[in-house]
């Protein structure tokens, strides 16, 4: 269990929040130009990587607004929270 | 309201906690972004939407919600006739702001429940079933959180000191207070 800074309700326990994958991947702009390795590269494929991952979340029991996080997955320690949109940060 | 059911057919009273529905109550969800919406929904409902996160505006005759950065929930201070689900603020907030296509407007009358608590033994039934770390909400006035009791998806109002309102979706208000009886009875 641990804490989520919200950048839009503030500090929330993990339980109210929803983790949606990987963050900052692309959608092809041309779906129907891709080889099915490579879709299935886009659509299947993710780093899952024990370290700093980028991460979407949705905070499902609160504002229901979706942000990206940057995560330790060994420690689950948070490293920055920013909004959809912006820039990852640099670490 | 239409079809209008009670949800919890009892009030139940404890040493230090009081649990009861208040109905009818008139609730809407408005949505928008736009500068336009914002100021054509203050006109209309003569006070100005919360724009902070967590915290609500009230007048006379509403309270406005702060529910996300571009979502409220508008609810009547007073009950409303039963008889009808025809409000007049609906209307108007209808003419000024969704055929304007500033924002959206939901009535939500039905199906949201208000349960009213009072009591100084509100936050310690909270405690037994949120996430939710209650120690500044309750010393904070004009506050509101959504959060989770019992699983269950709540928007909890602090209306003044040892009173909130809690707002739970009608399917699940029945459990729920069933939950806050049997955990009340423990406190």
């Amino acid at each position: 269990m641990f804490i989520i800074n919200c950048p839009f309700c503030g500090k929330r326990d993990q339980s109210e929040f929803k983790a949606g994958g990987e963050a900052h991947i692309i959608r092809p702009k041309q779906p129907t130009e891709l080889s099915d390795d490579e879709w299935a590269e886009y659509l299947f494929m993710r780093k899952n990587i024990k370290g700093v991952q980028f991460e979407r979340w949705n905070h499902v029991h609160g504002c229901r607004k979706w942000f990206n996080i940057v995560r330790d997955t060994s420690n689950d320690e948070i490293k920055t929270v920013y909004k959809m949109g912006e820039d990852p940060p640099k670490l | 309201m239409l079809n209008y059911n009670q949800a919890l057919t009892e009030e139940k009273i404890y040493p230090h906690l009081q649990i009861k529905e208040i109905k009818p109550i008139m609730k809407l969800i408005i949505r928008g972004r736009k500068r336009e919406f914002l100021s054509a929904s203050g006109k209309t409902l003569n006070m100005l939407l919360p724009t902070k996160a967590n915290t609500f505006t009230q007048n006379d005759k509403l309270t406005a919600l702060w529910l996300s950065i571009d979502e409220w929930m508008i609810f009547s201070n007073e009950t409303q006739n039963k008889e009808t689900n025809i409000y007049e603020i609906e209307k108007l907030l209808n003419k000024n702001i969704s055929k304007l296509n500033l924002g959206a407007i939901t009535d939500v009358t039905d199906q949201f429940v208000m349960i009213n608590l009072k009591g100084d033994k509100i936050y310690d039934l909270f405690q037994t079933g949120s996430p939710y770390n209650f120690d500044i909400f309750q010393s904070k006035k004009g506050v509101v959180i959504q959060t989770i009791l019992a699983k269950v998806d709540v928007i909890v109002q602090n209306q003044k000191k040892n009173e909130v309102n809690l707002f739970v979706r009608r399917s699940f208000a029945q459990h729920l207070f069933s939950w806050m009886n049997d955990s009340a009875s423990r406190l």
